[in-house]
């Protein structure tokens, strides 16, 4: 009845490749340094992917519905940015202050899922739009400035709870409850549903313009909460926050499984599995003393293997075959 | 990413006519604006409709307008190369690193053509042939191209460059400096080819139907291949002229609005970013706009992120309303 | 006999420029299935799209077990018990089957999706049609006909009152299509009404008890099955001086050998085929859809890759050689499925549309250059030439009509004087004036020297145009039939019968 996938070796590389990859990368650096194979540096590794992992989130949802989000790193900026000056200008405790980021986060990606399904723009030229002109106004904002964040705020950023830090925890919390939504709500199957066909999922009944925007709002807010974990991380807000965020969060979605191409994808394991990949490896060029710069050049390079990759497994799908196997 | 609204139903198909005068309209716009903005501008500044200032702008547009150019032959197809700015540095970066070891400015000049050049190649590979989506392909060699000038140059722009490679490359013709009569020239044979010549039916055909263009005979692979060197070739040109009129190469002041520049520079001059329509004449339009624009805005004394914020709400807007014209039939 | 439980009285929808539904009034009773039968453009999908709620009617109303019933949306339609089985399935292959049944009705507790509930309502609804699927298998991963039980499921999860069926068949094998008509027996038991959309008359006198012929958008024929034959059914359908040309055959003789195709193999598509192509000959290329005609054309122009098998064309006056994907362009034109997605450029004019496969002869003097004037004298000749109805020659063929726009794909392909003429599905979606001028022209076609092949899934077509017949089964040539083959014989090949298993000759 239901058609078996033959295995090949092709298929086997295809999705295990880059756990295969991570753990060949692991060894490697625990070879050339033999600090890296810790409990204490697994932590931090935890630790650094945490503001990424709730980032790619965010974005996730946009992609399985097989459109993009290249505007998050700027949303981060605008709504910490917005934060910041709340907190240091106007005084403005951290608890409110970080609920207002929050709401500028969900309302900044409420403007794409506007621009996107409203006013039916592109959404790669949206997202495109929203990168330069947040970006602008997060500089306007903050006048290029780097800014230190309140004291309260930034012991935040160092908390433990045992073994592990807040944000780590923090960072788990909100894959679950992606988890759970993805897999146990309607909206969950709404967003898998238009992933695999705007055209059969109104046909069916789903709300695609409903389901299309919140996942806008949502990849908005989770940006912004990310924008102020890395802030409590670093302890201050510059112009390189958000810089980068969005090759890393979908490098990190398609090492993980989810598609480009919409309709594929889980949160767990994949973003997780996706965002220790990256951070280990960035961990790893620094431990055997790689030159800084190089990691944007080897990010740029994992971003093209995981596109292509993520090409080959669409067309491998989509192939139907006239005489059986 | 091609992205063919086609028609669904009867009702639109047969509508579509108003959409013609509506098409044609949109078209103009560019140069209606153009003409608007020239008129208020020459009220305004003293001495603005002298051939200095007229020559000025197009100086100042050169580079940025040849690497409009290069996106158009891509925008036509249906795709996108948001990998021209970081191309056009990295190549820059290798042409002024070999110049400052002592290399000649000629053998530079080829340099930099032929690493951007490869730069297209690899666009263009991945597009035509392993089939992956113009967006992702040129976002991610996008990431590897300022990576690696990041890398190479440790972050610090490139000076040194010989003063020989300074004066060749601005000098004037009569009045005019070369790099303005390379942007004209080009623009012209552009338009030509895309208008008159057989490569250009099939650049439209391509981007209008791909299947379609495929079943016609036409090799489209080769097409879509030839748009993303085309644009290697026009960031390699560009590189050439920016390092000659910066004096360096390298570096990340301001490199961040560059590709939005580029790409609005084509949208503004009525290139679609859904394939299958624009004109050389238009990019070269479009780029004179937003140089324009940026240069009133700066007298205006507006800050760079006021600046940054106005260009990516009015691309945006451009595309939302050529959006509407689409699906208005 | 009851009262109807569906009723869709004076039901009338416009078009810009066409009236697609005029007045049409169709009753269905439960338990029994009403066949809508009608060439293309007949109205019949409209006329359904309209009950499915897809689209909303100008005028008229639909009337549901007595009450008054007025639907916006598909999923308005499906809430008052309308489920309508399209002929794409409308399923989400990523997603398993749970989630395709369940996906607008999903069973929750506490705002999550109560997964327990709903597997056992999914496992319930194939029982009912006797399947037995595991649930979270991929909807891609099914066959087509599999797929399709899960789409009837599906309508039975919404207790769907009418169930409309919009050719159903098309992906079928034979032994899941007897599947197909039990299922509808038992639906039919249980009380559904079931309006049964094809054109296939066979099926019609198996499965349906009434018959409701449409024709240009109106209501010509409505009656018992039992009370027709199918000679009546067409008759009605066409109209009836169209019926007797129809059915006429041309006499023609075929001359030298153009193309041999030997033993041609493409990986999942082609098995072994096999046949040869004269000139000044029709050759009807006929199967069931997913039979490999397509495929088999796009590998003779050379856009698919060949595995194994060689293609050899005799030109005359030439040796014979070997067709290159690059030669097959210059002897062969091919005109496709759907000339909205991979025929025209449709928002550039006629003139840029006829030109461009021709384009290296309409350059200047050798100079990659396209030369205008010869360009425009081209098209004009060719327009006058197959009576292309427009403004001028720079009209967007967008604004053409269906037949129109076919011919302007004929014309681009006449243009290269092709030895081989490859035409899928030439007359789909156009209205009978147009199909008779395509007739003509691909008689046309053949008498001035050129092979013809012809893919059509309407076998009246074929068989009034073709001087012998190639029969395809899972991307083999299974058979090769004369001008005399019977329409029983085509049908039952293609459906994978032997003649000898069937009893008939």
């Amino acid at each position: 009845m239901a058609a078996k996938e033959r295995f090949t070796l092709g298929r086997f590389l295809l999705s295990y490749g880059f756990v295969l990859t991570l753990i060949a990368i692991v060894v490697l650096c625990s070879i050339a340094s033999p600090a890296f194979f810790t409990f204490k540096n697994a932590l931090f590794i935890l630790h650094a992917s945490a503001p990424t992992m709730i980032l790619a989130t965010g974005v996730a949802f946009v992609l399985m519905t097989g459109k993009m989000d290249i505007s998050i790193g700027s949303t981060a900026y605008l709504s910490a940015g917005v934060g910041i000056m709340l907190m240091v200008h106007a005084h403005m405790s951290p608890l409110p202050a970080c609920l207002i980021i929050f709401a500028i986060g969900a309302l900044l990606g409420a403007v794409n899922g506007f621009i996107v399904v409203v006013l039916r723009v592109n959404p790669l030229i949206t997202t495109l739009g929203t990168f330069f002109t947040f970006r602008g106004l997060a500089l306007q904002i903050t006048n290029s400035l780097t800014i230190s964040i309140p004291s309260d705020l930034g012991e935040f950023g160092s908390i433990r709870v045992g073994p592990f830090f807040l944000d780590t925890l923090i960072a788990g919390v909100v894959l679950a409850a992606y988890h759970l939504v993805h897999t146990r709500t309607v909206f969950g199957r709404y967003v898998m549903a238009v992933g695999n066909g705007v055209d059969v999922a109104q046909k069916v009944g789903v709300p695609v313009d409903r389901t299309t925007f919140l996942t806008f709002v949502l990849a908005g807010l989770m940006a912004s909460v990310g924008g102020v974990l890395t802030m409590a991380q670093v302890g201050s807000i510059s112009p390189s926050l958000g810089q980068g965020y969005e090759f890393t969060a979908i490098a990190l979605l398609v090492i993980g499984g989810v598609s480009l191409f919409g309709g594929e994808g889980t949160i767990l394991p994949g973003i997780v599995l996706g965002a220790l990949t990256l951070t280990i490896i960035q961990s790893g060029l620094n431990f055997v003393g790689a030159s800084p710069f190089v990691y944007p050049l080897v990010r740029g390079g994992i971003i093209f293997v995981a596109m292509y990759a993520d090409s080959l497994k669409n067309a491998v799908a989509r192939k139907v075959r006239l005489i059986p196997e | 990413m091609a992205i063919h609204s086609l028609p669904t139903e009867a009702s639109e198909v047969l509508a579509a006519p108003q959409r013609d005068l509506k098409g044609r309209a949109f078209r103009l716009i560019p140069v209606a604006l153009l003409i608007v903005i020239l008129g208020v501008l020459s009220a305004v500044v003293p001495y603005f409709l002298s051939l200095n200032n007229f020559i000025s702008i197009l100086m100042q547009s050169a580079a940025l307008g040849l690497m409009a150019l290069g996106l158009t032959a891509v925008l036509i197809t249906g795709g996108i190369d948001l990998s021209i700015p970081s191309l056009m540095s990295f190549s820059a970066v290798l042409g002024a690193m070999y110049m400052k070891a002592g290399g000649s400015p000629v053998v530079a000049s080829f340099l930099m053509l032929a690493v951007a050049l490869a730069g297209g190649c690899v666009n263009g590979l991945a597009v035509a042939w392993l089939k992956m989506i113009p967006f992702v392909v040129t976002l991610s060699t996008m990431a590897v191209f300022s990576g690696a000038s990041i890398w190479i140059t440790n972050a610090v722009s490139v000076t040194g460059i010989p003063r020989r490679f300074i004066t060749t490359v601005m000098a004037d013709v009569g009045v005019i400096p070369i790099p303005v009569i390379v942007f004209v020239v080009m623009t012209l044979l552009m338009q030509l080819l895309l208008t008159r010549s057989l490569y250009g039916r099939w650049l439209y055909a391509v981007g209008t139907n791909i299947r379609a263009a495929r079943v016609s005979g036409i090799p489209t692979q080769r097409v879509l291949f030839g748009a993303y060197v085309f644009s290697g070739l026009a960031a390699g040109l560009a590189a050439i002229i920016t390092t000659a009129w910066l004096g360096t190469a390298g570096g990340t002041i301001g490199s961040e609005g560059v590709v939005l520049d580029v790409v609005s520079s084509a949208v503004l001059g009525g290139v679609s970013i859904y394939g299958g329509a624009g004109t050389a004449v238009g990019a070269f339009v479009g780029t004179i706009l937003i140089k324009l624009i940026s240069n009133s805005l700066n007298f205006l004394q507006a800050s760079y992120y006021l600046v940054l914020v106005t260009k990516g709400v009015v691309i945006v807007a451009f595309v939302a309303v050529d959006s509407l014209f689409r699906r208005k039939s | 006999m009851s009262d109807p439980f569906l009723r869709m009285v004076d039901v009338r929808k416009r078009f810009p420029g066409v009236d697609a539904l005029k007045s049409v009034t169709l009753e269905a009773y439960a338990g029994e299935a009403v066949a809508l039968i009608g060439a293309n453009g007949a109205g019949k999908s409209t006329l359904m799209n309209v009950l499915g709620g897809v689209i909303a009617p100008d005028g008229g109303y639909i009337e549901i077990d007595g009450k008054r019933a007025a639907f916006r949306t598909p999923a308005e339609a499906s809430r008052d018990g309308v489920a309508f089985v399209h002929q794409e399935l409308a399923l989400m292959p990523t997603l398993n089957i749970l989630d395709n049944m369940l996906i607008t009705s999903f069973p929750r507790r506490k705002g999550l999706i109560d997964y327990r509930a709903g597997e056992e309502l999914c496992r319930n609804a194939l029982k009912q049609l006797g399947y037995d699927f595991p649930l979270r298998t991929r909807v891609r991963d099914l066959s087509p006909g599999d797929q399709q039980i899960v789409e009837i499921a599906r309508t039975l999860l919404g207790k769907s009152r009418i169930v409309i069926f919009d050719e159903p068949t098309s992906s079928l094998t034979s032994r899941e299509k007897e599947r197909l008509f039990e299922i509808i027996r038992i639906m039919k038991s249980r009380g559904t009404a079931i309006i049964y959309i094809t054109h296939l008359l066979d099926e019609v006198f198996t499965v349906c008890e009434r018959a409701v012929i449409m024709r240009n958008g109106a209501k010509v024929a409505e009656s018992r099955i039992a009370d027709l034959t199918r000679g009546q059914i067409v008759e009605k359908m066409i109209g009836s001086q169209e019926a007797v040309a129809y059915f006429q055959h041309h006499e023609r003789r075929p001359g030298e050998v153009l193309l041999t195709v030997e033993h041609l193999n493409r990986e999942g598509f082609l098995d072994d085929v096999s046949f040869t192509l004269r000139s000044g000959e029709v050759v009807g290329l006929w199967g069931l859809l997913g039979s490999g005609r397509t495929e088999l054309f796009r590998a003779l122009m050379g856009l698919d890759p060949i595995h194994r098998g060689r293609i050899r064309l005799h030109k005359p006056g030439s040796e014979v050689v070997d067709l290159s994907p690059q030669r097959a362009h210059s002897v062969m034109g091919m005109l496709t499925e759907d000339r909205r997605t991979d025929g025209l450029l449709l928002p550039m004019s006629i003139r840029l549309n006829m030109s461009i496969a021709n384009l290296k002869n309409l350059l200047y003097r050798g100079w990659p250059f396209v030369y205008r004037a010869r360009e425009e004298s081209v098209t004009r000749e060719y327009v006058k030439k197959l009576n292309i109805k427009s403004t001028s020659i720079e009209q967007r063929v967008a604004t053409l009509s269906g037949g129109n726009q076919q011919k302007v794909v004929v014309g681009r392909w006449l243009q290269t004087k092709p030895l081989i003429f490859l035409l899928d599905e030439p007359t789909r979606g156009l209205d009978v004036e147009a199909k008779a001028e395509l007739h003509a022209i691909v008689a046309n076609m053949a008498d001035a020297g050129a092979a013809v092949v012809i893919v059509s899934s309407d076998l009246d077509e074929i068989m009034s145009l073709s001087d012998r017949y190639l029969v395809m089964v899972r991307g083999r040539i299974v058979k090769e039939y004369s001008a005399l083959a019977t329409k029983h014989e085509l049908l039952a090949t293609a459906s994978g019968i032997s003649a000898q298993a069937e009893g008939v000759g």
